[in-house]
């Protein structure tokens, strides 16, 4: 396949996509989701029609990251008509960002953190005291926010060290807990009323609220936020991706991989797991911190413990310890329940069903992670010449 | 090289080791034989620091390493292929072997010492993007020493390499060891073959229920009465 026969794969994947958000009426939305499942039926029917597909893709590995940015760069001009499905875009682009983060600590080192939406709400509730107590402008509260979660999960460090495994999440969820309880009863973070009004996002003048003019088309003014989001989740991806490549992410992969060899090896395994950590809880908080900017107002129930399973549901669904995976995970995840809202409560049904259905076919997530390539482009070892020791 | 002066160790109230001394001489290769349970593991961490011993001291070429952290012990020249090997094996033989030059990461040196590991483990070459999981026993066996060795450890301790492999494999493994010792490596072999290893070792201890009951030369040990009996069934 060609780079222009890459691009018309991605090009009608996005029509599929956008059909499928847009489609208001049941007989449309039906094809659309017929058309989906006809179109994921064909690909993987036969090992070789897949195999074309990703070969195809690798071999214009750049080309089809360009299409792709640029299909996501047009995505809100299709979603125009709709100020809704803008934000669950942009709330889906926040959870690519909190998802490399919370994979950096449980994909790649293996440290267990249940308490994701407790280091997000770090990240949000920084944001709201700066802005709203201290009068600070929101971009300071951006880049504060995420020190805060690092701060802050540095402390908790010194009880995670210790733990593994069960107890250590168990340990996370205990911290989750207590930071709800903690945000609903202290006076300074408004209780269960929250932090209200935080300013919005201003560039050089140019408020976030307004909406904007592209191309003589109005954009609603949640356009803004997906275009920063967008931002944010490409530079933390390719943030984590050139760590993950690195002799960082090895690192890491050594302590998940057997914690005794690691320090056998002579990896200081404290060092590397704050390390980790911290990173993690970065993404994590500067996610967070995003929220805030957007939604304008934090509160307890925006943090509590559902929001920490749904991150770690992200990063199961996509692939664990795969970065291409934690977005296709967000990217399903964010979107997919909202599109079934109609259904009501049977939407968990149809959550369990896809869980069941993920541990059955896809164990290891829907885009599982690969063999880092250094830059190689070797056909991998094969399986077969095997036969025992000369 | 290598002292370990009436080391005492416990986890928690039961005691593992009792005031053992053990002495291994620089180009040597020195063997642990003992029953399981005998506390050959627990003196491999000891020496390791993964436990620190409640008496006594371990010294490393004239330096007190008994309160040292495992990293920092590690990165003064002592290799180890752990009880079980414990391969990362949801990783590549190359980053395997790569990481067992964590300390000179990113030095111009590791290349040739992986070329130098893949001349001496051809199969590792082959199977160098593969992961280790799926690897075979001897091929993860070859794996293990090959990480030890990537360090350029003055001091290669072994625990068990020849844990269920075939006989045909425990030889080669045996073959290997002494030709890594005779390129100038200290070596200090646990295990259970007592025939085998008291042919290749220059010295040896036995150990039984945590406490040194015999050493000397391995023609010694394997004359006396007690490996006789317990071992050689002679």
């Amino acid at each position: 396949m060609t780079l222009i026969g890459v691009w018309v794969v991605e090009l009608g994947l996005f029509v599929l996509v956008v059909a499928a958000l847009l489609a208001e009426r049941p007989i449309a939305l039906g094809a659309t989701v017929a058309a989906i499942g006809i179109v994921a039926v064909v690909a993987r029917s036969s090992a070789r029609v897949w195999r074309w597909v990703t070969t195809s893709f690798l071999t214009h590995r750049t080309g089809a990251l360009a299409g792709a940015a640029v299909l996501a760069l047009v995505l809100p001009f299709f979603l125009r008509a709709s100020p809704y499905w803008t934000f669950i875009a942009t709330m889906a682009l926040m959870y690519v960002t909190i998802g490399q983060g919370l994979n950096f600590q449980m994909g790649t080192a293996g440290v267990i953190n249940l308490a994701g939406a407790a280091f997000a709400g770090l990240g949000g509730y920084t944001v709201g005291l700066l802005t709203v107590r201290l009068g600070f402008p929101p971009w300071l509260g951006l880049l504060i926010g995420p020190l805060i979660a690092v701060a802050v999960g540095a402390l908790l460090f010194i009880p995670i060290l210790k733990v593994r495994g069960h107890y250590l999440a168990l340990v996370t969820i205990a911290f989750g807990f207590i930071f709800n309880i903690l945000m609903n009863n202290l006076e300074f973070t408004g209780g269960p009323q929250g932090i209200k009004n935080i300013p919005t996002l201003r560039l050089f003048g140019y408020a976030f609220t307004t909406p904007p003019q592209l191309l003589g088309m109005t954009l609603p003014s949640h356009a803004n936020f997906y275009y920063a989001a967008l931002v944010m989740a490409a530079l933390v991806t390719w943030l984590a991706w050139r760590l993950y490549n690195s002799w960082v992410g090895l690192t890491l992969n050594t302590l998940r991989d057997d914690e005794i060899a690691a320090k056998c090896s002579g990896v200081s395994v404290a060092r590397y797991k704050l390390l980790a950590f911290s990173i993690g809880n970065f993404f994590i908080g500067l996610g967070g911190a995003f929220y805030a900017v957007m939604v304008g107002f934090v509160s307890p129930p925006d943090f509590d413990f559902g929001y920490s399973l749904v991150m770690v549901s992200v990063i199961i669904l996509g692939g664990l310890d795969s970065i291409p995976g934690i977005i296709l995970g967000a990217c399903l995840l964010i979107p997919l329940p909202e599109r079934f809202r109609f259904l009501h409560e049977y939407r968990l049904l149809l959550y369990g069903a896809a869980i069941v259905l993920m541990l059955l076919f896809r164990p290891r997530g829907l885009w599982p992670a690969t063999v880092r390539r250094y830059g190689l482009r070797e056909p991998a070892a094969s399986f077969g010449a095997a036969g025992g020791l000369r | 090289m290598l002292e370990v002066r009436g080391v005492s160790t416990r986890y928690g109230q039961i005691s593992m080791l009792r005031n053992v001394s053990v002495t291994l001489r620089e180009g040597e290769i020195a063997c642990l034989l003992g029953p399981n349970g005998a506390g050959k593991t627990t003196l491999i961490r000891t020496i390791l620091g993964i436990v620190h011993p409640v008496e006594g001291s371990v010294v490393f070429r004239g330096e007190r390493i008994d309160s040292l952290k495992t990293n920092q012990i590690v990165k003064r020249g002592i290799g180890v292929v752990p009880e079980g090997r414990r391969i990362f094996p949801k990783m590549t033989a190359e980053e395997n072997l790569r990481m067992g030059a964590f300390a000179e990461w990113g030095t111009s040196e590791v290349a040739g010492r992986l070329e130098q590991i893949f001349d001496r483990f051809p199969r590792l070459r082959e199977r160098r993007r593969q992961i280790a999981a799926t690897m075979s026993g001897g091929e993860q066996a070859m794996l293990a020493i090959g990480r030890a060795l990537m360090g350029r450890p003055k001091l290669l301790l072994l625990d068990e390499p020849s844990l269920g492999l075939s006989p045909l494999l425990v030889e080669q493994i045996f073959e290997m060891i002494q030709a890594i010792n005779r390129q100038g490596t200290t070596v200090f072999l646990v295990e259970q073959n007592a025939r085998k290893t008291l042919a290749l070792a220059h010295h040896g201890y036995l150990l039984q229920k945590g406490e040194i009951v015999g050493a000397g030369t391995a023609a010694e040990l394997g004359e006396s009465d007690i490996v006789r009996h317990a071992y050689l069934r002679a």
